[in-house]
């Protein structure tokens, strides 16, 4: 169970751009991303775009395998900058880290 | 069996027999050409020809080219379903100079090509030209039935589809009556603020068709007025109603109250108590009323910041603000969860059924969009103001409705899915979380993860519900669908007709529609009973009862078995020198559904262009083929 924060995109906003609502889950970040684990980076766009701050900071050694090839950004059809977003939950993750 | 004033006239017949192609669609599954040498050898045919569309302008043509030069005086077409095409063929024949009424279909397409191939589908469609040809050289010209009409409509409802519809009707001539329940003008339109997806604002249509409405001297305006009584038929009914007497002082000037609708003037003559109009066609046009959510349901009636959506779109009307946040009631709002699909696409087993044990299984259609430009009104307005919305499918399927869905996802409204057997719940958030509500709901977009959502308020998008006309339905005889709106005959053959002649629907009493449909619908009602009231009488189909006085003995029997009131009757008549009972048919009454045909004991009564005598002669034709 997830309460979701319904600031958390203001919170975001420090860190990275604002893009996440562009996004229409359609899954092409995922298909593209040459880690090919789970629903990465899909799932950690959706959890940005219903303010699910916790499954954030509880997955947030995902965020870490990223390598930033930039494929994401470059075909998401709605220019949801998923690769963007990405490196800016790396910035929230660390400004918490140790706060926790 | 074939009755005495029955017998074949086959020398005299000649028929004709025309078998189509479709284009493909018969003649590839089938030989034509085979059905055509067998038809020709049938009795009383003088000629069979084959053509790739009958119906096209040549294939007509040679219908009327033979009835011109004396080859043919009875007509058998074998092509697609006599829905489609029997009128056009019908019409050939008038344009020919010869009566419509000695032509017989036969379906080749739907009932053989279209289901049965090779040779199978040839020996049927061998057999039921066969049939046809036999029935042919049974039919008798008819002559159609005219009845006066009164130049007049009665419209009842007076929303945006009732108000549509009288003005349309009375700028064609016809003079309107327009009956309505509440004390105002503009239904459940009124009770909207602007329409999406154009943002037309409610009021400023409202007032214009009133205004309209209210201005021509050719509509009668009734608020306040119920229909108690029925009577007649298409071209002649008589309507009984009921007004109840004002409540305030009269008025001489209409008034527009907000949500409410226009209040016609009130002069102090104006009529009340029991009226009667005669009337030539009548419109329903009794609309809708908003889902109501059984207490408990989303927290409805359980928790106050558990509203309808109409009810959030008129406090938001009433009391607009800009600001940060919106304000409901005085409560700053920090987020807001709309539930979609309330009282709409209900499952059996799933959704409990209402105390009359109803479920609405359709979709109310509008509410994704109302919902949508809702959210997307919050999010521009009050930038702090967060918005979920909950559902199971978005449909926004009309012009400028995709976009509008667009526009709110770009204007930060969160989408979250759930599926219909796991609904959302609707539970006080605790103390320290900082909201009223938090909704539980399984999310499919997060991979079916279990979110709680908090909110300050929520909105639930109540569907539509037909408007209680069972008194109506009961008087006019009127079918309903199993969810409970009126059904037209057909959606696309015959849209906005009842089957009773002379009576037309429009608006959501028929079913959801948004504005928009709730108009072209009125349009199409009012076109068509100012085409069916233009010429002061109408032209009804001869296919009636007929009773042979002959052989009627005054039995009763049919009397007592016609589904119609008034239809059939006993009267004396005198027959060789006494005063007898006989039956009696009144044509613009009959249904000609053969209720009677089937309990005349003395085989004393037929329903013209269906006889008796032409059924017994088809099927020995088809056991003869």
């Amino acid at each position: 169970m997830t309460l979701l924060s319904p600031d958390f995109a203001e919170e975001l906003k420090r860190y990275s751009d604002d893009t996440a609502l562009a996004c229409f889950n359609c899954g092409t970040c995922t298909a593209i991303c040459p880690l090919i684990d789970g629903h990465f980076p899909r799932k950690m766009i959706r959890y940005v775009q219903i303010g699910a701050k916790e499954r954030i900071l509880e997955n947030a050694p995902e965020l870490w395998k990223c390598l930033h090839c930039g494929l994401c950004t470059q075909t998401c059809p709605r220019e949801a900058n998923p690769g963007e977003l990405i490196l800016g939950l790396k910035r929230l993750v660390i400004s918490h880290w140790r706060k926790a | 069996m074939t009755q005495a004033n029955e017998k074949p006239d086959a020398p005299a017949a000649k028929i004709g027999v025309y078998i189509c192609h479709c284009g493909g669609n018969i003649s590839d599954h089938m030989d034509v050409e085979a059905v055509r040498r067998r038809a020709e050898n049938l009795p009383g045919v003088t000629v069979a020809r084959t053509n790739m569309f009958m119906c096209s302008d040549p294939g007509q043509e040679q219908i009327a080219e033979d009835l011109k030069n004396g080859t043919v005086n009875r007509v058998v077409v074998a092509s697609c379903a006599p829905s489609l095409h029997e009128a056009t063929f019908r019409g050939a024949i008038r344009r020919a100079g010869a009566n419509p009424y000695i032509y017989e279909h036969a379906n080749i397409r739907e009932q053989v090509s279209w289901v049965h191939h090779g040779e199978a589908a040839t020996e049927k469609a061998a057999v039921l030209v066969a049939a046809a040809t036999a029935k042919a050289g049974r039919l008798k010209p008819l002559t159609p039935i005219r009845v006066p009409a009164t130049r007049h409509a009665t419209v009842i409802g007076a929303g945006v589809a009732g108000l549509s519809a009288a003005r349309d009707l009375a700028a064609r001539g016809i003079a309107v009556t327009l009956v309505e329940k509440s004390d105002a003008l503009g239904g459940q339109l009124a009770a909207l603020d602007r329409i999406a997806p154009t943002g037309d604002r409610a009021a400023d249509l409202v007032n214009e068709l009133a205004a309209a409405v209210l201005g021509h001297p050719g509509i009668t305006v009734l608020t306040r007025t119920e229909v108690i009584a029925t009577d007649g038929y298409i071209g002649n009914f008589k309507l009984t109603l009921r007004r109840r007497p004002p409540e305030g002082a009269s008025t001489a000037d209409a008034r527009y109250v907000p949500f409410q609708g226009v209040r016609p003037p009130e002069p102090s003559d104006a009529p009340s108590g029991e009226l009667t109009v005669e009337t030539g066609a009548i419109i329903l046009a009794t609309g809708f009323r908003s889902y109501q959510p059984r207490p408990g349901e989303y927290g409805f009636g359980e928790f106050s910041p558990v509203i309808t959506l109409p009810a959030l779109v008129r406090k938001m009307a009433e009391r607009p603000a800009k600001g940060r946040l919106l304000q409901i009631d005085g409560r700053p709002i920090r987020s807001v969860a709309m539930i979609h699909c309330v009282g709409s696409r209900q499952i059996p087993g799933i959704h409990p059924e209402d105390e009359s044990g109803h479920l609405n299984e359709y979709c109310s259609r509008v509410c994704c969009t109302a919902t949508l430009d809702a959210a997307d009104r919050i999010r521009r307005n009050h930038p702090g103001t967060r918005v979920y919305e909950l559902y199971r499918d978005i449909r926004t399927y009309g012009r400028g409705q995709e976009e509008l869905y667009e526009q709110a996802a770009r204007d930060g409204v969160v989408f979250l899915r759930f599926e219909a057997d796991n609904a959302p719940q609707v539970t006080t958030a605790a103390p320290g979380e900082g909201f009223a509500l938090k909704v539980k709901v399984a999310d499919t977009l997060t991979f079916g993860e279990t979110l709680e959502v908090p909110a300050d308020l929520v909105v639930l998008a109540t569907g539509m519900e037909p408007n209680d006309v069972s008194d109506l339905v009961e008087m006019m005889k009127l079918p309903v669908g199993m969810d409970r709106f009126l059904l037209e005959v057909h959606p696309k053959l015959r849209p906005v007709e009842m089957p009773v002649g002379g009576i037309f629907v429009a608006g959501t009493c028929q079913a959801p529609f948004d504005v928009t449909e709730a108009c072209n619908t009125a349009g199409a009602a009012a076109v068509k009973a100012a085409a069916l009231l233009a010429d002061g009488q109408v032209e009804l189909d001869p296919f009636v009862a007929e009773v042979d006085v002959d052989r009627c003995r005054g039995t009763g029997a049919c009397v007592d078995a016609c589904l119609n009131p008034g239809a059939l009757a006993l009267v004396e008549m005198e027959v060789g020198g006494r005063t007898v009972q006989r039956a009696q048919v009144t044509p613009a009454l009959c249904l000609g559904c053969g209720a009677c045909v089937a309990v005349c004991p003395e085989n004393a009564i037929d329903v013209c262009g269906m006889t008796l005598g032409q059924y017994e002669a088809m099927v020995d034709a088809i056991l003869e083929t």
